[in-house]
This record gives C-alpha cells, sequence and structure tokens, in this order.
C-alpha cells in the first residue's frame, strides 16, 4: 500500500482488511447495512467475498456473530457507526465479547463531530468512555492512515477484544511508513517543557499543529498522542506532567470518562497537576459543519492554543 | 449411538440428574430449578444420543458444538458434562460457591465442554450463528445446536438471528426452544405470547419440529431429523414442563429461581423427586 498518504481513513480500512485477508483466511469483515460507509463495500466485497459477512440491520445480532466467528478462530472486524458499534450493542459486547474473552475486533466509524450531517441522532460523544469501562477490552483510536494501518496489524495479530473508533475521511498525516504501534505506550509527538498536551485519535493533528503554532511564540509544548486510551500508558504522562506542571487534553469526544476523564484518575493518584480538558462538555451533538462544533465545545484548534498558552503561564 | 439407548438406564440417569440439580441448587441456597430441569430429557439426548463429543478433547474441531442460551439452566449442563466425563463429577458440589469453576450461568472459561458463555438472554443463537457460519466456511460438517428459553424468545435478537440463519442457509444450526410456557413474572400466554410460535419461526424461514420434550423418542427422532434438514436451519419447539419432576414447584413460574433457606426447605425440594436418594458425586 505505497500510496497510503492520500487515501481516505476508510479506504486505508478496507486496504488493509485486503492486505490481512491475503495473509490469513480467517481475518473477517462483518458489517450491519454500513459497508459502504465503512468503505468496505466494495473494496473487500469484490476482493474476498468469502471473508464477507452482512447482518443487515441488526447491529446486536452482528456482534454475536462476531463472537460466534471468533469462538470458531476466526479474527472478525464488526464495524459500523460508533453510535450503534457501542452504545446499541452495550451488553452483546459486554457478554459476548469482553467477558466471554472472544477474539472480536469492533470498530465504530464517524465517531464524534464527524458525524456532521447526520446530526445529535447519530454522532456520539461517548464511546471511548463507555468501552473504557468495560474489562478485557482494549480501546485504540488512531490519528492517521500510517497508524491505522500498523493498529489493524497488532489487532489481527493479537488474541485480544478490542474497540477502535475510525474516522472516515482523509486526515492530516502525523506519522510515515517508519511508524510502530504498541498499546502499551503513548507516544510523544513533540518534546517540550512548558505545558503538556494530551490527545488522540482525530484531534491528535490538530493538537499537532497547535504545539507548531504556539513553539513560534515561544510556548514549548510536548505533545503527546494516545493511540490507545486501554491499556493506559500512565509513565509517559506523569513524566511529562512532572517536567511541565500542566496539562491540557482534547479529543473528539464528551470530556466525562474518555481521554481527558483518563488523564484525570492517572494524574490524581500519582502526580497531581493542574488540567483542562478539551473537548465535548457534556452535551448533544447536532447538525453542524465541523469548524461550528469546535467554536461552539470550544476544542478546535484556537481553543486548544488558548487553552496551553494558559497553563503554560504565558 | 442410537442403537446403544436404553430407556430403562436412560431414565435412571434422569432421575439422578434431577436429584443432583436439584441438590446443588439447595446447597447453593438459591437457584434456577425450573428451566435445569425441564431440559433433562433433551440434554441427555444431546450428549448420550445425538452429539458428538470427546470429553478427553473439549475442543476437538469435529465434535458438535452446543451454546445453552439461556444459561440460567447451566446445572443441567454441568450435570451433564459431568457424566460424560469432561470434568470431575466432585466439583458439582461447588457450583455458586466462592471461587467456583461453576458459575450460576454457563461459563466457557472455566467449564471443560462448554462451548459459549451465556446468560444475558437473547444472545446465544446469534453467537451460534457465527459458529456454524464458520463452519461453512471452512467446510466443516459438524452441527451446531442452540438451547433458547421460551422467556428469552421475547428478546428481539433471537430474530435478528433468525433472519440471518435462513438467509446464510446455516443448516447446520439444530435449535430447541424449551417452551415450558413459563417465564419469571407468570406465564408466557399472560407476560409476552408468543404464539403462534411455530408459525413465526416458518415464516422466518426455518424448519420446524414440535416434541414432547420429556419424551425420549420424540426427542432424540426430531433432533436427528433436524439434523438432517438441508438449505436451511431447524427448530425444534420442545414442549416441556417447568421444574419436572419436582412436584412442589411443577409448573410454576416461582420454579425459575428457588430461594432455599433452611433445611425445611431442602427437604421440601429433595422430598419432591422421583428418586428418594443416591450417593451424591461430591
Amino acid at each position: 500500500m505505497s500510496d497510503l498518504h492520500d487515501m481516505e481513513m476508510r479506504a486505508v480500512y478496507a486496504a488493509t482488511l485486503n492486505e490481512l485477508m491475503d495473509e490469513n483466511p480467517n481475518v473477517m469483515c462483518v458489517e450491519a447495512d454500513l459497508s459502504k460507509a465503512s468503505g468496505t463495500n466494495p473494496a473487500v466485497v469484490d476482493a474476498h467475498p468469502e471473508n464477507f459477512v452482512n447482518a443487515g440491520v441488526a447491529e446486536a445480532n452482528m456482534i454475536g456473530v462476531g463472537a460466534g466467528l471468533a469462538v470458531e478462530g476466526k479474527i472478525p472486524f464488526c464495524a459500523s457507526f460508533s453510535c450503534f458499534a457501542s452504545r446499541r450493542v452495550y451488553d452483546q459486547v459486554y457478554l459476548s465479547v469482553a467477558y466471554a474473552n472472544t477474539n472480536v475486533k469492533i470498530v465504530g466509524t464517524g465517531t464524534g463531530i464527524t458525524q456532521g450531517p447526520n446530526g445529535g441522532t447519530h454522532m456520539d460523544f461517548q464511546d471511548m468512555a463507555l468501552m473504557r469501562v468495560m474489562p478485557n477490552l482494549h480501546v485504540y483510536s488512531p490519528c492517521d492512515v500510517y497508524e491505522l494501518r500498523v493498529m489493524m496489524r497488532h489487532m489481527a495479530a493479537n488474541v485480544q477484544p478490542t474497540y477502535m473508533q475510525l474516522v472516515r475521511p482523509k486526515v492530516a498525516k502525523v506519522f510515515d511508513e517508519t511508524y510502530s504501534f504498541d498499546p502499551e505506550k503513548a507516544v510523544v509527538v513533540r518534546e517540550g517543557s512548558d505545558v503538556t498536551l494530551v490527545a488522540t485519535g482525530y484531534m491528535t493533528a490538530f493538537a499537532k499543529a497547535a504545539a507548531e503554532e504556539l513553539a513560534t511564540e515561544g510556548v514549548s509544548v510536548e505533545l503527546l498522542h494516545y493511540p490507545s486510551v486501554k491499556p493506559f500508558d500512565i509513565a509517559t504522562l506523569v513524566t511529562s506532567a512532572e517536567k511541565t506542571g500542566g496539562v491540557v487534553t482534547v479529543e473528539n469526544q464528551n470530556i466525562i470518562g474518555g481521554l481527558g476523564g483518563a488523564v484525570c484518575e492517572v494524574l490524581s493518584e500519582n502526580c497531581p497537576t493542574q488540567v483542562k480538558r478539551l473537548g465535548i462538555p457534556d452535551r448533544f451533538g447536532e447538525v453542524a459543519t465541523e469548524d461550528y462544533l469546535f467554536d461552539k465545545h470550544g476544542f478546535g484548534p484556537a481553543h486548544i492554543v488558548a487553552a496551553c498558552r494558559e497553563l503554560a503561564g504565558k | 449411538m442410537s442403537n446403544e439407548f436404553n430407556r430403562a438406564d436412560a431414565a435412571r440417569m434422569a432421575a439422578e440428574w434431577r436429584y443432583i440439580i436439584t441438590d446443588m441448587i439447595c446447597r447453593a441456597g438459591s437457584g434456577h430449578i425450573g428451566g435445569a430441569l425441564s431440559l433433562v430429557e433433551i440434554m441427555h439426548t444431546l450428549y448420550y444420543r445425538s452429539m458428538t463429543v470427546d470429553p478427553a478433547n473439549p475442543k476437538w474441531e469435529k465434535r458438535d458444538r452446543l451454546v445453552l442460551s439461556k444459561g440460567h439452566a447451566a446445572p443441567v449442563l454441568y450435570v451433564a458434562l459431568a457424566y460424560k466425563g469432561f470434568f470431575p463429577a466432585n466439583l458439582l458440589g461447588t457450583m455458586n460457591a466462592n471461587g467456583t469453576t461453576l458459575p450460576s450461568h454457563a461459563d466457557a472459561r472455566t467449564v471443560p465442554g462448554i462451548d459459549v458463555t451465556t446468560g444475558s438472554l437473547g444472545q446465544g443463537l446469534s453467537v451460534a450463528c457465527g459458529m456454524a457460519r464458520a463452519a461453512q466456511s471452512k467446510r466443516e460438517k459438524h452441527t451446531v445446536f442452540c438451547i433458547i428459553g421460551d422467556g428469552e424468545s421475547n428478546e428481539g435478537q433471537n430474530w435478528e438471528a433468525a433472519m440471518f440463519a435462513a438467509h446464510n442457509k446455516l443448516d447446520n444450526i439444530v435449535a430447541i426452544t424449551d417452551y415450558n410456557k413459563l417465564q419469571i413474572d407468570g406465564f408466557t400466554d399472560d407476560i409476552l405470547s408468543l404464539e403462534p410460535l411455530t408459525d413465526k419461526w416458518r415464516a422466518f424461514g426455518w424448519e420446524v419440529f414440535e416434541a414432547d420434550g420429556h419424551d425420549w423418542d420424540d426427542v432424540y427422532t426430531k433432533i436427528e431429523a433436524a439434523k438432517a434438514v438441508r438449505g436451511k436451519p431447524a427448530m425444534i419447539i420442545a414442549h416441556t414442563i417447568k421444574a419436572k419432576g419436582c412436584s412442589v414447584v411443577e409448573n410454576t413460574a416461582g420454579s425459575h429461581n428457588v430461594k432455599v433457606g433452611d433445611q425445611a426447605a431442602y427437604d421440601l425440594y429433595m422430598g419432591a423427586l422421583e428418586l428418594e436418594t443416591m450417593d451424591l458425586p461430591y
């Protein structure tokens, strides 16, 4: 996949599934009538029809079917909009995947404000929080195409129930072909000394741009990217917070329970530090553009810059 | 295996199972006696006549699978597995004790021979569909059995799975409804009627059989007929009696989960069984 750089995230999702299926016939693509939105139809349907299962508009059954496939040694990637892949199937994920310890990979697509045109009914700000409190479930959120590909390769190679967020469009690049993924490790994207900025998934590219802008003003931002919020790399956060003394978190989620919640839990027990959480302040979504939602809820590029500046004391 | 079947031996074993199930639940202080006792003949027929399994190799690829979707009936499955030799029978006495490997609901993580962890109703048939779909893609010939409850059939996920199994022509699924006509709050006809149940499953594209769930020949014949169905999944509506064989609670909603708080209650339930006494394996 040499042309990765210019592909949509969902196109990389489908291409990586095809790549994995070429290597291992046990990898399965399971959908619930949103395969075109996930990018797997026609890409995976055409290349690997035997490995493609469509459950129809029946997400609970999709998760159960995924669990049954996994019981028999298959490696199912079960995708739907994140609202349906998390809150709608919470008990199915709890019992048939996490508790039963079945090797199911659940993919929540179009998470957070990236559901724009579908509005508040579909806009999901709590899938990370919901899934993070589920024992025996890893929770990932890749920030770009390079990370997505190696993250999926890691998921296919490891027996571990997992939930992964996936935004669908093209996104800015944070990494390159040399990137490697370890769920136990956060990535220090940029070293700094004045303030720690913690991001995950869709927001990491925005955070990187904010850190670069702040550098030109003389504010030194240490940017930590958390591709996995569970497991959560405690050491990297604590080391950085001890150095900078202030932490800003930014996520495409409710500020309760997700990345910001995880950061506060870790710091309050290990290194009490002032934290400013940016994200959705416990509200529902609505039909709107990303810029509108960034401004309304206060977690866009300008808000990240302002929050970092404030906590850096500059 | 069928020609080895001896009705008197089977009846004797069924009586023992009912004695052990009731004792296990009484020792634990509470439990789902009704839905376990209604399945004794069905579970015996599966493990002693219709299913191919290897107790020495519980994960044997060619074995038939069983999903006990009504996971609260786990005691009858635990007894069947212990009798077949999947694990030492003395473990049966530990059900629900602190640290036990035999919890109240069927647990594949800790019990050899259990294929799927269940307990939250409505999920097992979906899991069976996934297992059957995997077997289909691997060209494997085993059968995936799935037992669902009648109260459990209220859950909409069953009907999602019903559509999925028929659409995908999963003829390697044999499902059994334990139709004892009772759920926790009362008779199914009073709470949320399932009727016409056979018509429902037929309309969903399944081959449907009805059986007397306590008649050895009828249960066996219908299971074998269901296994032979090609091109679509098969459902056996098994007419059963909740808490069958424990006369003081037979055919009562209260038997769904009994509380056994003292010796008098223990004596009441144990004294209502066909078998007066036996040497317990624990």
